[in-house]
């Protein structure tokens, strides 16, 4: 069953138009009906399907993962709780956590309350297409699946089996058609980011004529460092180093800082974790650079600015940051109320960036929810359905606004914020290391670009 | 003299397989049970029916065949390799390079019956091209040497980019089928679900089967392997080289062979496991692999066959048990009531100001998280395997097996 | 002639060049070499190659940025005191917690091992490398751990090379490190020590508590491991500190050990050399594109097997006497 998007919207609309009209339920218990729904194409496990009736007279149609009898609804959420993402990860699912702990204690979606299955991959494909195995007949849809080439592994098992995945990576891929039928991104793409990060820099500093790229492999490090000399193509500034996936180990991140020290140039652009980060720019330091320091945001660590840190203060003098949300320095109602939540949630949260992440995808997942219920069926493609209809996905803005529906070049995300790293809001709690420099920045590079498909393709 | 157990009257008789009447019976039934799985005939079991068990006992039936080959050089030959990883992706890549989609990337779209035993030829040529090195270093110099490998050859698969795909970014591999050449609809479709002689069978029920035959058929090529002369030349290299040699067992040679032959399971395996996974990055052949196959042949028990498939599906299917036994007992505390709740509590973290070894919350806090706690199991089971019953599971067996021989009596 | 033998050629020419490199190459081949003796102490007293090394590292880089700026034990006792002093002593304090669960680990999992084959003996210590990371990085996580190191970004400039403090400290360190082992070998203890790599069985008959042997073995190798840790994790090496990935920077040490031999102390100082120039040269010089990404990590494992091919027992090896 294939709609192409346009159809799905005004599909959508209508259902939305329709639960809009009937009355709002203020207790929605659900009184469930034997006999299965016809709405449950598109999934191949149609075993338990049922309607319901509200006081609407609506029906809603469901098959797995939602269980209108025991009011529960179940998402999958594969993270790298153990891998090299771990730290990051791991208060992104905090915060999946603490959102819909505090939407079922507020009477959950309708009634129903929603379970999270969290299971951990160790950033291995191995384990990812194993654990997506495990929970796709149990899930209504995945919350978020952590790593690129890991959800492209599940791809084509997501395609067949019409199950929605949120991808926790950045990759401009996702925004491309050929790539994304079961898959919906949030946040600029790390190509976008290197574009408008570079551009605002510029713009802020008059002397930046020549840049330095340097990367670790894979969608992350390659898609970024395509950004970023599509960006030097754009600004016109000189490409003297280019280390895009050269990152490996130790002794490539030698290589590196002598030779950003040989080549002097005005700006680094690194797409790195923050290990090597700080291990580049310490030595680089070392051997006696001096320039500006511009990454993707999954480069930094609030480390770096620590108390304790002895790099606190150059970094704060020189480097800067893509990021795809607000953050913890936020002020919108979005992030305010994210803030509030997690730290009143009764756990040992401490401002982070990445904890109001999980709070974004959490909500991305509650307003699809809810566009499915509206709509009438929960099926896991009916969910699916619903989140690739959306027109106006709004986080008050703790992140971008987006929107899913159109041809890429309406979809792709061009909002970034720049970061600059802030230890004094550290200390104080207000930030997570990091202050905005420049919230929702769209530079006019980015606002220009045609998107006909990845920045860097993914092998196949 | 029929009927009386260990009882030989001929040469041949105390070599076959199957020696003794229980023996062939209880490897039946086994092997029927194993059969059945898929068809969600089995009692009591029927749970490993379900896709996802399927998928894991595939994987375990994988890294088996892989750990059959370690086995043949680690614990007949006793030559100590932490190469086994290099070999595996080795396999893998010509496997991708024969089998793969023709794109961007390498591939001839050969069928599965070319690059699978191409695989294992080609892993079989490289384990006797740098064999003679290997063969040249002794003991602990030659675990490094393999290490060395490992290292070397993830250097390669990341800069073979248009081969590999790129570190991080990986490439897919080719599916199970069985084709006679490039046509478009294969003969039989492992991937897909489908039915087979009018029963219905999902995807993963059928590549469960497949991975089921080539392990009985690897078994049988490791048992041969070790029951005659090649293998005892092996055992006597393991045991005492310098008395091998003056018996008349050419060293050399020998040493050549096991490397070629664990070399060939290792490349087959690691066709099988990155076709079966679907994507693979280079990341994936590192020493970690390496060390996971040490461990399957130390935890079933080393130089012995039966010990090496006990161990992998050990091993494969630990994780998987650790995780079940968390969830059960975070049930059990948060809802359970009676006597042992409070002990349970003791271990489980479920709040931030409770201590305990295991933090079922998954935040940060006290207590290691499930993940990391699956890894320190993991680690304190090689430990304790090594420290308490160096035969491993195998050793295990023999002591119920022995046991149960003398019942009543306890000799 | 090629133009990347020229490049070559006029980088040769570059002294600034090849003074830095001289300096990567010797704290990064000093760090290896701490690693490395540490290593072939542990591996000469008790036969146990320690695989766990890197794991080690961690754990004490992790102590000590416990004890300096976490819980800041002797910090709290001491308001006022200066900076140098208090770091030092929370050093000295994380060392002998190093030298203490070193100690520990050999009684507890290798004890019960001994008179078993080596390579049994080594699967032990992947296991502990597999349980004590786990456990370390539980510690550390969400963030990497700074040092709380006094040096700070400190670095001596002499013109036409610099260094920055830190790294002149490591040297110095390590110097005085070996220096005292090689006193310790010549005292009491150290003789026993010498006694029992030599022989076990002979050394017990001689009356020498071999048990008490194993645990110095260990204390001393935790505690280099942790100087070598702590080292790896300051500016500029890891400016933010001890982290997960910091386990790994050990795995190069493993081929400076079989380049020097695995049972001598000089081998493992010369082959952690010897691998830390050979990364420094690799890439300070060997920049072609042909050769890829990460070429200077393998740099050593080639040299290792060159090595090995010509010298199977390693430079400064003992080769073994194989009686029929």
């Amino acid at each position: 069953m294939r709609m192409n998007s346009k159809t799905l919207a005004i599909l959508l609309t209508m259902g939305l138009v329709l639960a809009a009209c009937s009355p709002s339920g203020g207790d929605a218990t659900t009184t469930t009906e034997g006999d299965a729904a016809a709405t449950t194409e598109g999934s191949t496990d149609t075993t338990e399907g049922s309607t319901a009736t509200t006081e609407g007279e609506m029906e809603i149609a469901t098959d797995v993962g939602v269980d209108l009898e025991a009011g529960t609804i179940d998402i999958g959420l594969l993270s790298d709780l153990s891998g090299g993402f771990a730290g990051l990860v791991t208060p992104i699912v905090t915060g999946h956590e603490v959102y819909w702990e505090n939407v079922n204690a507020n009477g959950g979606i309708e009634g129903l309350t929603v379970n999270l299955d969290i299971q951990d991959t160790g950033y291995v494909i191995d384990n990812h297409v194993q654990k997506y195995e495990e929970m796709k007949d149990s899930v209504v849809a995945l919350g978020h699946s952590t790593g690129s080439p890991h959800t492209v592994a599940i791809n084509d098992a997501l395609q067949e089996d019409g199950i929605l995945a949120l991808p926790l990576t950045w990759y401009s891929g996702w925004t491309d058609p050929a790539l994304n039928a079961n898959l919906l991104h949030h946040g600029s793409p790390y190509c976008i980011e290197a574009q408008n990060v570079i551009q605002w820099l510029t713009e802020q500093m008059e002397d930046i004529s020549t840049i330095a790229i340097v990367s670790v492999g894979g969608d992350y490090g390659l898609d970024s460092a395509a950004g970023a000399v599509l960006a030097a193509e754009g600004l016109g500034l000189e490409v003297v180093l280019d280390l895009a996936g050269g990152i490996t180990d130790e002794a490539s991140i030698l290589a590196a800082a002598d030779q950003i020290a040989e080549a002097s140039p005005d700006l680094v652009w690194m797409t790195l974790i923050p290990s090597i980060t700080s291990a580049l720019f310490g030595q680089a330091l070392a051997n006696g650079y001096q320039g500006i320091w511009a990454g993707a945001g999954p480069s930094f660590s609030p480390a770096f600015v620590a108390p304790d840190s002895p790099i606190k203060d150059a970094v704060t003098a020189s480097m800067y940051f893509g990021f795809y949300l607000e953050g913890w320095s936020g002020t919108s109602p979005g992030t305010e109320a994210a803030k509030e939540l997690l730290l009143g949630a009764g756990r040992d949260i401490a401002p982070f960036d990445y904890y109001l992440e999980g709070v974004l995808e959490a909500q991305m997942m509650h307003q699809i929810l809810q566009a499915a219920y509206d709509a009438g069926d929960m099926t896991q493609f009916g969910v699916l359905t619903a989140a690739k209809g959306f027109e106006n996905m709004s986080f008050d803005g703790l992140g971008p606004d987006e929107s899913y529906v159109g041809n890429p070049n309406e979809q792709l995300q061009r909002q970034t914020w720049v970061m600059k790293p802030d230890p004094d809001g550290l200390v104080a709690g207000t930030t997570g290391g990091a202050a905005i420099a420049a919230a929702a920045y769209t530079g006019s590079l980015v606002a220009e670009m045609d998107f006909t498909g990845a920045c860097y393709v993914l092998g196949s | 003299m029929r009927g009386r157990p260990l009882l030989y009257t001929s040469y041949e008789g105390d070599q076959a397989l199957m020696n003794t009447t229980p023996k062939k019976l209880l490897l039946g039934l086994f092997l029927a049970f194993l059969v059945a799985i898929p068809f969600q005939l089995v009692p009591v079991f029927g749970f490993l029916g379900e896709n996802s068990w399927l998928k894991l006992l595939s994987t375990a039936a994988i890294f088996a065949i892989g750990a059959l080959g370690l086995n043949i050089l680690t614990g007949l030959a006793g030559q100590v390799s932490l190469g086994h990883a290099f070999f595996m992706g080795l396999g893998a890549y010509t496997a991708a390079f024969l089998g793969g989609e023709p794109g961007p990337l390498a591939g001839l779209g050969l069928p599965m019956w070319i690059w699978l035993p191409a695989a294992g030829a080609v892993a079989a040529l490289v384990g006797l091209a740098v064999g003679p090195t290997a063969v040249r270093v002794r003991g602990l110099y030659l675990a490094f040497v393999t290490l060395g490998l490992v290292f070397i050859g993830e250097y390669i698969w990341i800069n073979w980019t248009w081969l590999t795909g790129g570190s991080q970014s990986g490439r897919e591999f080719p599916e199970f089928e069985l084709r006679i050449w490039k046509e478009e609809e294969p003969l039989i479709d492992f991937a897909s679900d489908g039915a087979w002689f009018g029963i219905e069978l999902s995807g993963e029920a059928k590549t469960y089967l497949l991975m089921l035959a080539l392990l009985i058929a690897f078994v049988l090529f490791a048992k041969n392997i070790q029951r005659t002369r090649v293998g005892r030349a092996f055992q006597s290299i393991r045991d005492r080289d310098i008395a091998a040699e003056i018996m008349g067992v050419d060293e050399f040679k020998y040493k050549l062979q096991a490397f070629a032959i664990s070399s060939f399971f290792a490349g087959v395996s690691g066709a099988l496991l990155a076709s079966f996974v679907g994507r693979t990055i280079p990341e994936r052949w590192n020493l970690f692999l390496s060390v996971t196959f040490i461990a399957i042949i130390l935890i079933g028990g080393a130089g012995v066959v039966t010990g090496t498939l006990l161990g992998a599906s050990f091993v494969i299917l630990l994780p998987r048990i650790v995780e079940d036994v968390t969830e059960w007992l975070t049930a059990y505390v948060v809802e359970g009531t009676g006597l042992f709740v409070w002990l349970v509590d003791l271990i489980v973290v479920t709040n931030p100001e409770d201590w305990g070894i295991i933090n079922i919350s998954q935040g940060f806090g006290p207590g290691l998280s499930v993940a990391l706690f699956n890894q320190v199991i993991y680690g304190l089971l090689i430990i304790g395997f090594l420290i308490f019953e160096p035969l491993g599971l195998y050793g295990i067996w023999l002591r119920i097996r022995n046991y149960w021989k003398g019942w009543p009596f306890t000799y | 002639m090629i133009p990347e033998l020229q490049i070559l050629a006029q980088a040769t020419a570059d002294p600034s060049r090849f003074a830095n490199m001289v300096v990567d190459g010797l704290s990064l081949g000093t760090i290896y070499a701490l690693l490395a003796v540490g290593f072939v102490i542990i591996f000469k007293a008790t036969q146990v190659l320690n695989f766990a090394h890197g794991a080690l590292s961690a754990l004490g880089a992790f102590f000590v940025a416990s004890y300096a700026t976490i819980i800041d034990i002797p910090g709290r006792w001491m308001p006022g005191a200066p900076d140098w002093l208090v770091w030092t002593l929370a050093v000295l304090i994380a060392l002998v917690t190093m030298a203490l669960v070193g100690a520990a680990l050999e009684r507890v999992f290798l004890r019960p091992m001994v008179g078993e084959e080596l390579f049994a003996l080594a699967i032990v210590t992947l296991g502990l490398d597999i349980v004590l990371r786990s456990i370390t990085n539980d510690f550390i996580a969400p963030l990497e751990r700074p040092m709380g190191d006094p040096f700070g970004l400190g670095i001596l400039d002499l013109g036409w090379v610099t260094i920055p403090h830190t790294q002149i400290l490591q040297m110095i360190v390590a110097v005085v490190a070996v220096t005292a082992i090689a006193v310790f070998f010549r005292s009491r203890m150290g003789i026993a020590m010498r006694a029992t790599a030599f022989d076990q069985e002979a050394a017990r008959a001689q009356g020498i508590s071999v048990g008490r042997v194993f645990s110095l073995a260990w204390a001393i190798g935790a505690v280099l491991a942790a100087i070598a840790g702590v080292f790896i994790s300051v500016f500029p090496r890891r400016a933010a500190g001890v982290g997960p990935s910091t386990a790994f920077f050990a795995f190069a040490a493993f081929p400076a050990i079989i380049i020097g031999g695995l049972d001598s102390v000089v081998g493992a100082i010369v082959g952690g050399l010897i691998v830390g120039f050979a990364q420094a040269a690799s890439s300070s010089y060997l920049r072609f594109e042909i050769l890829g990404t990460g070429f200077g990590g393998v740099v050593p494992w080639l040299l290792m097997m060159v090595i090995l091919i010509v010298r199977p027992y390693g430079l400064f090896g003992t080769e073994e006497i194989r009686r029929v």
